[in-house]
């Protein structure tokens, strides 16, 4: 294996970071932005997807190859030796890995999807300030329960996860990244099609006027239903990328802070409901915390405290200024209008016309 | 242990249980006063109620002493995080009439400043002082009374005192009048010339001061660091919620039930289903917030009390009950 210089796993580290946070990112940007839902919950879809791809894919493929599956699976003593045959099994059969791969996502997307219904039906009676906090308390108790019950995902240690890049001939890690890459780009593309489709325009509606909505024909309970559903469902794949390429599963790694509380400074930098502001909030975000991880050392060399503290103060001061100057982002949200911009000027010059 | 010394007349469970719900009354009261007047949902009370206890443990551990006498220090220190919230982030955002959500976020950049803040003292104090403050157990500066330990019934001293101090500022002084005239209803309250910017900012000075001395009594029973009020936080929002956000009293109730739950309740549970139900101490305020948001969707105080309380005629009580029943099934319809 060649060795890269380190800027290049540097820009790598930043790209794989960024990407997992755009789509997590930008699902919650369809609950808040897009929706309005107070979506303080946003840990649990992702909880939803990574335990998926922890405790499920893995036992399937231990069960055919006749190792235990049950139990024993998830614990300390046994779980590495299975996972490792089956990262053997995995580097010698590309088919297989690719159908692990990609069958792993789609569950995570279903159970994901499935957490998103379930937290739908409280969302659908209870107030703002009840429903951001319900969602909020929901995510711990999911997190509690993977920490506490070893069975699931090996409890308070962590549970190896079969890993579908093994079979690349160089860096595995360069591979996954740059797979999780485009699969933040599709998500990307989805979202803002999603965004710009009737659909995206009736949520746009549910948000700025519940009444309008209800006068026009729609269902607000099935449009809410839904946008939970497909937010919580990408939420979850992000959730089960990031397990697969870090190719462990900790329950405790899923805190508020990371998977929630982080998502929601970078849409609020970015511009909340404006998808391509989601972009470069996540960047700028992400940059600043990796070059404060960087140079941790060297700024502690003349600071009294750990210099990582910082990326809180920046974190809460970005929030806090913000909300105060620029409560729209970045790139605030603009107008998406219901038809390309030429057939709407063909249109205007047609009936300037018609009025000479 | 220290508790082998004396024999304990009150088991340790019970007392330690005592003092977490009253801690828990405090800070959920602190939490219901923020939202009635402000319609604020407060992320930094985590915050401030650890700084309530870092208050405590600075005095302690720097000048000696008991741990109850900064209690007052912690009060005053926390009022002051609720004056610097107030004026520079829930105020301007008030003038404007942010929505609730923008209100929740701006107090959780509050909160991630106050808990960096927090971090970085604690640094402060390993590098200078020598300390170890990720790693706190206040309890050891705890007394007895004759087997008593003084800090289960110095907590419900407080959390009473409080309880009732309140009560008599909202009912009997003209402020306290003024201030649920203004919860009551905002723009009447301003025509009759009651200035709405005093209330809002005595519920932060009132709110804050209780966090953080919620947080300082808390550390007498949990284990103390820079993210005690981070792990609490769970615990003081479903009180809050159980108790209803809309009375003082429903929030102070909210956190003796939820507090008494989490430790005896739990307890007992281990009882009759096995000690692995200990593990899920912080999922016990949840289901019962969950159960509450059922069957009452407005709390506790949204129960019709008075009129159940009574002993009324069949007519009234057959009314309350019709009512009750009548919310239940337009909450589930909906």
């Amino acid at each position: 294996m060649a060795m890269l210089p380190p800027l290049i796993y540097l820009i790598v580290y930043i790209l794989t970071q960024f990407s997992i946070f755009l789509i997590v990112t930008l699902s919650l940007n369809l609950e808040v932005g897009h929706t309005g839902i107070p979506q303080f919950g946003r840990v649990i879809a992702v909880i939803a997807g990574a335990f998926a791809v922890g405790a499920v894919p893995g036992r399937i493929l231990a069960y055919f190859l006749g190792l235990p599956f049950g139990e024993e699976y998830a614990s300390t003593t046994s779980n590495f030796a299975i996972v490792t045959a089956i990262n053997n099994l995995l580097a010698n059969n590309i088919l297989l890995a690719f159908v692990y791969f990609i069958s792993s996502l789609f569950l995570a997307a279903v159970f994901g999807g499935f957490i998103g219904w379930l937290t739908s039906r409280p969302a659908i009676r209870l107030r703002e300030a009840y429903l951001g906090i319900s969602l909020l308390a929901f995510g711990d108790v999911f997190m509690w329960f993977g920490y506490n019950y070893q069975p699931l995902v090996g409890g308070s240690t962590a549970i190896a996860v079969p890993d579908p890049f093994a079979w690349f001939p160089g860096d595995r890690f360069l591979f996954a990244s740059a797979v999780i890459l485009i699969f933040a780009v599709l998500t990307f593309i989805a979202t803002e099609m999603l965004t710009r489709s009737p659909f995206g325009r009736t949520l746009k509606m549910l948000r700025d006027n519940e009444l309008t909505t209800e006068v026009s024909g729609k269902d607000i309970v099935v449009v809410r239903t839904r946008s939970l559903v497909i937010g919580s469902a990408m939420a979850a794949v992000a959730g089960a990328l990031y397990v697969m390429y870090v190719g462990r599963c900790n329950a405790s790694a899923f805190s508020r802070l990371t998977w929630t509380f982080w998502p929601w400074a970078y849409m609020m930098l970015g511009g909340t409901g404006s998808n391509i502001g989601i972009v470069l909030g996540v960047l700028v975000f992400i940059i600043i915390r990796t070059l404060i991880t960087l140079y941790r050392y060297e700024l502690s060399a003349f600071l009294p405290f750990d210099p990582l503290w910082l990326e809180y103060t920046l974190a809460g001061l970005a929030i806090i200024l913000i909300v105060l100057f620029r409560p729209y982002g970045l790139i605030p949200e603009k107008p998406t209008p219901t038809l390309p911009r030429e057939r709407i000027e063909q249109f205007l010059e047609e009936s300037n016309k018609e009025r000479d | 242990m220290l508790y082998t010394v004396f024999a304990d007349i009150v088991p340790p469970v019970v007392s330690d249980g005592i003092v977490y719900a009253s801690a828990m009354a405090l800070l959920a009261s602190g939490i219901t006063l923020i939202y009635m007047c402000t319609k604020t949902f407060n992320f930094a009370h985590a915050s401030m109620a650890t700084w309530g206890l870092f208050v405590v443990y600075t005095g302690v551990s720097l000048y000696g002493g008991s741990p109850y006498n900064y209690l007052v220090l912690a009060f005053l220190f926390g009022s002051l995080l609720g004056i610097m919230n107030y004026l520079f982030v829930t105020g301007p955002l008030l003038r404007r009439n942010a929505s609730e959500v923008t209100l929740m976020m701006s107090t959780l950049g509050y909160e991630l400043v106050l808990l960096s803040a927090v971090q970085i003292y604690a640094d402060f104090l390993t590098k200078v002082y020598k300390l170890y403050p990720r790693l706190i157990t206040m309890s050891t500066y705890d007394f007895q009374v004759y087997g008593i330990k003084a800090s289960m019934i110095l907590s419900l001293i407080i959390a009473l005192s409080i309880l009732i101090s309140l009560h008599l500022f909202l009912v009997k002084t003209k402020f306290g009048i003024a201030i649920r005239a203004t919860v009551e209803n905002p723009d009447l309250a301003k025509i009759i010339g009651i200035d709405a910017e005093k209330v809002y900012i005595s519920s932060w000075i009132l709110g804050g001061g209780l966090a953080s001395l919620g947080g300082a009594v808390a550390a007498l029973v949990v284990t103390g660091s820079p993210y005690m009020g981070w792990s609490l936080i769970v615990s003081m929002f479903a009180a809050s919620i159980l108790g209803g956000l809309y009375s003082v009293y429903g929030g102070i109730l909210g956190g003796f039930v939820i507090g008494l739950a989490e430790y005896p309740g739990l307890y007992a549970l281990s009882g009759i289903m096995g000690n692995w139900v200990l593990a899920y101490r912080p999922v016990v305020p949840l289901i019962i917030m969950v159960i509450a948001l059922f069957i009452f969707p407005r709390g506790l105080a949204g129960i019709p009390w008075s009129t159940l309380l009574k002993t009324p005629p069949k007519e009234t009580l057959r009314k309350a009950v019709e009512t009750l029943t009548d919310k239940f099934r337009k909450n589930v319809k909906t």
